[in-house]
Parts: C-alpha cells; structure tokens; sequence
C-alpha cells in the first residue's frame, strides 16, 4: 500500500491563500483531490482522519462544519463545483474538447443554480422545463422543447443561462464574451482557456477555490496575468484558496501562509514571511537554497541530494532522512511531530525538541544557508 | 581519464580551443511551416517559426536562448542541430573569423558581380563550413560535434532500450567501441554524469525524471563532442533535482571544454548558466547581450517584461507585472516591431497596423457583430465595411472617443467613412531590426536604437 498522503493536518482560514509546496510526487495532488473526493476508490483508500470543512451558508444557519469524507454521494456532487471549486494544472486537457465553451460553462449552472433559473425566469415552469434546466432531459424531451408550446420557454431559459455564462466570461476579463462562448478549447490560447477554467470553477462563488498548479503550464507573462486575477476575485469574492505548487518563488509572491510538504507529509507551516525569511525544517532549506537566482555562481546551486524515497508501507521515521544532512539514528526510527516554533509557525523536525531527552538529536547549527 | 584521453585521441579533427573561430554562426536564419488548408492541402499562408536571427557561438562559452512558448526557440536548436532543414538563411560550423570576414566581403557583392576567385572562395568556404552543403567527412565531423539534449527524457529516450545500448549506441554506430570495451566506455560515461555501473541494464522507466535527464546527458557526451544544444533541459524536474542537473551541466563543462546553447523559457536558470542570453519574441532576436548587462539594465521592453513578471525568491518587495494585449498571429506578424500590441511602452511609429484596430474592434461585442469585411491593401492601409451604416458610423465615434489605447488613436494617418465603408490608414513603417547599440549589446526597439534618436 502506497501512504500517499500520510497524516497531514492544516487549516485553511476564511478568504486567506494558503500555499502548499513540495516537489513531484510527494501527495499535493492528491491532499487537494480528497478535499472534494476526487481519489478513485478503489484502489484510493481514504484510510482515516478528516477533512472538516464550514461553509459560508452553514455557519449563516448556525450549523457546525461537516466531514467531506463521510458525507453521502449526492451532498458531496452539491459541494463540488458549487461550494468547493478546483482549477486544474493543464488547461488543455481539464476543458472537454467536444464541448463549446459555453456548453462548459453552463453545465455549472445546470447542475447547481437550476432552481434560482427557473424561479428568475417566472413563479411555476412544467416538469419539461424543470427537467432540461437540470439537464436530465431525454431525447424526446429535448424534440418536445422545439416545439411551439414549449420552445419559447426553451429559448428563455437558454437566454437566462447565456446570461450568465456571459457574465461569468466577463468576470475573468475576457473581451467580447459572446464571441469566446460560441469557441471551442482548441481555438483559445493556453491563457484564455485558463481563464475559461477560472470562470467555470468561480461561477458560483465557492467557499474554497482549489488551484493545482494553475499556471505551470503558462508563459510567465501571462501567468503574472492570471495570478492578478485570481487575488482581485478573491479579494471581491471572499474566496479562500489553496494553491498548490512546485514553485517557491511564486507562491512567496501570491500566499499568506506556506504548508511545506514532503512525502506524504507536512514538515513545516507558517506565515509566508516566517518561513522564507527564516525557514526551520533541512528541506525547506534546501528547496529555498536550491532555486537560481543572481546571487548564486554557476556550479554552485546547492541541491538536495537523492531522491524522493517510496512511500510503499514506510517504518515509522523522518520521510526525509535519506536526504537530510543532518540526520540522526532517531530520525531513522521515530516519526517526528509537529513542534511549534514560532508565533504561528511549527516544524516537524527532531533538531528542534527540547534537549531533556537521553537519545542524540540533531543539530542544524551548521547548516549554511 | 584514460578514457578520456583515448577519446580525444580519436577525434583528431579537434583544433584547439584558443582558435579565432566561432562554433555555431548563424546568418539570417529563417524556418518557416506552411498552413495549409482545404481537401487539396493547399497552402495558404507560412508560420514564420525563425524569422531571420542572426548571432555567433565562440567555444567554450554558453549561449542561453529565452523566450515565450512558441517563439521559435526550440525550432532555432533543431536548425541548428540539423534535425530539421532552414527556409533561409545559413548556419556555418566552425567558421573562422578570417573565414567570416571574407564571407561577409563576398556576400556584400551582389552574385552576378563576383570575380572568379571570390565564387571559388565562397564554394570553399560553403562547402567546409555550411551545415546543410557538408559532405562525406565534413558532414560527420559535424554531426558528431553537435549533439541534442531534448526536453522530455521520456520521448527521447527508447522505452525498449537498456540503458546500455542507448548510451553506448552512438560508440556503436560510429563503429568507436565494441564488446568488453564498449561496456567499459558506458560505465565511464554514466559515472561521469553521476550514475554507476548497475544502472546500465535498466530500462529508462525504472529512472526518475533527474536520472533519466543524466542518461540523455551520457548520451550526448558519448562522441565527445563540441556543441551540444540543451533544448529545456530541466524544465521538467523539480528545483533540488534541477540543481543538480544544472551543476553537473556546468562540471562538464568544464573537464571537457565543452560549449553550449542553453534553450529555456526559465530567466533564472538562463540567468545562471550563460554568459550571452538572446531574448526571443515571435521569430526574431529581440535583444543580445552578456548574462549580467541584459538582467541588470534590459534595453527592450520585452525583456523588461518578463524580468517583471518572473517571480523572484530573493525579492524584498513583491509584485509581478504581466503583459496586456493581444499575441499577434505568428503566420502574419506585424510589420513594424513585432511586440507593439503589448508593449508597455509603445509609441505611435512601433508600426500599428490594420490587424490592431480590427483586433480592438472584436474585443467589443457591439462593434464586432456589425463588422462584415476587412478589405485589405497593405498591412497598414484598409477599407472596413460594417453591416449597416449605423454600425460604421458607430465605430468611427468610438475610434474617435471610446478607450482605444491613445497610442493607437494617435498613430492612424486618416479616417474616412463612405456609407457603411471606413477606411484607415496608418503610416507605414520599415521592418525593426537588430541593431548594435554598442558594448556588444544590440537591442531590436526603436527606442534604444538609433532610428529612435531621430524621433
């Protein structure tokens, strides 16, 4: 059994952006996917703990947070896509390439503002019309929809849902949404379907934007772009985001607090500025230590040596002891836990336990940073 | 080292790196794709991929080459390697400076002007030099010289190949080692990229991203070359393996006087690894210059735009800035300077075209719906007809007073409406091209140039 994610606790507070970094294959992914269930199981086991998570309606009504992973099938297809959003690493492969962009979009609609459509466009609407604005019409059903006595109904439904379609197009600061709405993915660039994507995931005002990776398949340029407009409709819209990424500087640049993780795990979280101005745990380190910038003389990037160790049923022990520098036979043995070590910044990192124990810890003194 | 040595032994043709030549020349190299279209495949228009660059590679130097995706970039490094033919223009080897000097004499001469000595000059100079007119002997020296690093380990390297035989296949082909030998000269190729011996009997999906990058890497030092193009090496690993790659990159580089053109769409790395950077913009070179000058003091906006927008880790204060603007076609670029549509720092004569005012015009709906037709005369000088006259009439205010970019307002020459015809005019301009602006830097905007000193 591989641990791909392996006993990670953090918070994501209300309309704050929370960084998780960490190299390739070392569970980002999959943390975010089992936020919304996205893990196919079988073979994904979601062998215990909880993703708590307290949406804005529920705590408008006074209820408590609720489990995402035990919740029924059905709740959790009303959270995806509605309270919870994702925006996907690879825009050319997350958009359906059969679908028009308005047909995507709208499909968020359909499956999640039905009702509100239906009472905008008057007080009652027959079984035909609640039905296709629910889009569970069936054949003969969407024939009966041209018909006279239905199809101005039709129309007006599909005018309301172009409406918004519209206006969530607009919403991402695309020019001229009806003419991107009749495109197909393989027409726009890889910085407009991105933005198609954002629209699509902040259609409805989610609680909690998920972005993996959103723009590393991007030109900088235009991921300078894209990275403005989700902090302006964050920052409209209240939203908070996870952003996961692989890439430190840029998440120095957009988060308010870093989640550092390592094979499964969280080694080191805090404010953004605690932990690029003062980072604790050897990975950390190295990771930070490791990115070129002008400083560095050619030949003398510091790397981490090694690589990312299997996670295939791992011994109780440090994940990054085949890596670390530092290590001690504890890290070998013992799984280390998270200690706090600063205002909200806390490590999970033997060196820094209290010296009152018999066994050998640690030391990072040396460490040259 | 014995290895080594037997190596260098066996490619004699080596001269010695003190010599006044240049690796890599090229001379106005252009790769254009053709877009076809329509059942009979007819070809309708060329995507200009390279459009005319120009720069010399001197031994044992690193050439970084930066730009957005899609620039031409990476078409440039296959040119150069020879994995693909150019549309236009000339790549020479090894051409040295005498050589150089000579040719550009010759080339100022028009053909028909030449004396007989400078055409039989020329033929000798082609023929020992120019990539695509080598043969026999000439060819192979450079063929094994310019080796290729691709960007994806994982589609450049054969799925049902050992690792043996992928790194010792060069040795093999080049008839350079067999048996007992040849197994002995892999080990020493893989330890010297930081691999060992039991690694050889794998398969490159039993590696990881970093190693199977280093086996790419034993394979292109295998004929211990001159040259090799780094197309993105490490753009698809991780930092703490990146760092590793690139430090191995620069050890080689120097046990083995090795030189190389570093292709990247990442500043910092190319920041790093090179001592002269051109920057890349749809086709052309848009700016030249050492590492250190071009990051401390760009001289073209573009490159002032992507030093802005990459993020920086050692920043003190934060802020990326992106580009606005529309990315021009690249089967017709404009004209003039090729980044005006997003250039922060535009001015009326960067070359606004016809293509700017009808790309304004479908970023707004109401005025795009009433535009039938562009009737084009030249790129800076066309008729529009909407609709209906309202729709022309319409159009022509908001020319007038909508939030057309006031740089564009002001660039275009004359408006006149006839019915539910407008027709625009914008001054034409020449084509921007690189100029040297002195210390070696040579930019390709106006505003550095001495076109712009006029203005």
């Amino acid at each position: 059994m591989i641990h791909a994610v392996d006993g990670v606790s953090f918070e994501i507070r209300d309309g704050e952006t929370l960084g998780l970094v960490g190299e390739t294959g070392c569970g980002k992914s999959v943390t975010a996917r089992s936020f919304i269930r996205l893990v196919p199981t079988p073979p994904g086991v979601y062998a215990g703990g909880q993703v708590l998570f307290w949406s804005s309606d529920a705590r408008r009504e006074g209820r408590g947070p609720i489990d995402l992973l035990t919740i029924p099938k059905d709740e959790m297809l009303d959270i995806r896509g509605d309270r919870i959003a994702m925006i996907f690493q690879d825009p050319g492969k997350a958009l359906n390439p059969a679908l028009s962009i308005r047909n995507q979009i709208a499909e968020v609609f359909y499956q999640h503002r039905s009702e509100e459509i239906l009472h905008s466009l008057g007080p009652w609407a027959p079984r035909l019309i609640r039905r296709a604005a629910r889009q569970e019409s069936s054949g003969f059903e969407r024939f009966l929809l041209t018909l006279p006595p239905f199809r101005s109904r039709a129309e007006k439904l599909r005018e309301k849902v172009d409406q918004l379609v519209g206006h969530a197009l607009s919403e991402v600061q695309i020019a001229n949404p009806r003419k991107i709405m009749e495109s197909y993915p393989h027409e726009l660039s890889g910085g407009m379907k991105q933005r198609v994507l954002i629209a699509q995931a902040l259609a409805c005002n989610p609680d909690l934007l998920i972005a993996d990776e959103p723009t590393t398949a991007l030109d900088v340029t235009i991921q300078a772009r894209i990275l403005e407009l989700i902090a302006e409709l964050q920052e409209r819209l209240e939203t908070s985001v996870l952003y996961i990424s692989h890439d430190l500087s840029l998440v120095k640049e957009i988060c308010d607090r870093v989640a550092v993780m390592y094979a499964g795990r969280i080694v080191e979280t805090g404010t953004t500025d605690e932990v690029f101005s003062n980072p604790k745990h050897p990975y950390t380190r190295g990771l930070m230590a490791a990115v070129p910038s002008a400083a560095h003389r050619r030949g003398e990037l510091a790397s981490i040596v090694g690589n990312v160790p299997e996670l295939l049923d791992p011994e109780p022990s440090c994940r990054f002891n085949t890596r670390c520098p530092y290590a001690v036979e504890i890290c070998r043995t013992v799984d280390p836990r998270t200690i706090p070590v600063g205002e909200s910044q806390s490590v999970a990192c033997f060196a820094y336990e209290s010296d009152d124990t018999d066994v050998v810890l640690p030391r990072l003194e040396a460490w040259v940073s | 080292m014995g290895v080594v040595t037997s190596l260098r032994a066996a490619n004699k043709e080596r001269e010695p790196l003190t010599a006044a030549r240049s690796v890599i020349s090229l001379r106005g190299v252009e790769k254009y794709f053709p877009v076809k279209e329509g059942t009979l495949q007819r070809v309708v228009g060329h995507v200009r991929a390279v459009d005319g660059v120009s720069f010399d590679v001197r031994p044992g130097e690193t050439v970084g080459l930066v730009g957005e995706s899609g620039c031409g970039k990476t078409t440039l490094g296959r040119c150069i390697s020879g994995l693909t033919q150019v549309t236009g223009g000339r790549i020479y080897f090894r051409l040295s400076d005498a050589d150089a000097a000579r040719l550009d004499v010759i080339e100022a001469i028009a053909a028909s002007e030449r004396t007989r000595d400078q055409v039989r000059e020329l033929k000798r100079i082609e023929e020992n030099h120019r990539i695509d007119q080598l043969e026999g002997k000439a060819w192979k020296t450079y063929r094994r010289n310019c080796q290729v690093v691709f960007q994806d380990s994982f589609s450049s390297l054969n799925p049902r190949q050992l690792v043996k035989d992928i790194v010792g296949r060069p040795l093999r082909v080049w008839n350079e080692a067999s048996g007992e030998e040849l197994t002995e000269r892999v080990v020493s190729l893989l330890e010297s990229v930081g691999l060992r011996r039991q690694h050889m009997y794998r398969y490159p999906h039993q590696f990881s991203g970093g190693q199977r990058q280093r086996v790419s890497i034993a394979r292109a030092l295998a004929l211990d070359p001159e040259f090799i193009v780094l197309d993105e090496p490490t753009s698809a690993l991780d930092v703490s393996v990146q760092a590793q790659i690139l430090n191995l990159l620069y050890d080689l580089q120097r046990e083995r006087g090795l030189t190389y053109l570093f292709i990247s769409h990442d500043l910092g790395v190319v920041r790093l690894m090179s001592d002269r950077i051109a920057v890349m913009y749809l086709g052309k070179v848009a700016e030249q210059g050492t590492a250190t000058e071009l990051f401390e003091d760009p001289r073209h906006p573009y490159t002032e735009a992507l030093l802005a927008a990459n993020p920086d880790i050692k920043a003190k204060e934060s802020g990326m800035k992106g580009l606005h603007g529309h990315v021009p076609d690249p089967a017709s670029p404009p004209e003039g300077c090729r980044f005006h549509t997003r250039c922060p720092v535009v001015t009326p004569v960067c070359g606004w075209e016809v293509d700017d005012a009808v790309a304004w015009l479908q970023d707004h709906e109401a005025l795009a719906e009433g535009l039938a037709a562009v009737e084009r005369r030249t790129n800076f000088d066309a008729t529009l007809v909407f609709h209906t006259e309202e729709a022309a009439a319409s159009a022509v205010e908001a020319f007038h007073k909508g939030d057309v970019p006031p740089v564009m307002r002001s660039a275009l020459e004359e408006m006149s409406t006839d019915g539910r015809k407008v027709s625009i005019k914008f001054s034409p301009v020449p084509p921007v091209e690189l100029e040297d602006i002195g210390g070696g830097r040579l930019t390709a905007c106006i505003l550095h140039t001495s076109r712009g000193l006029r203005i």
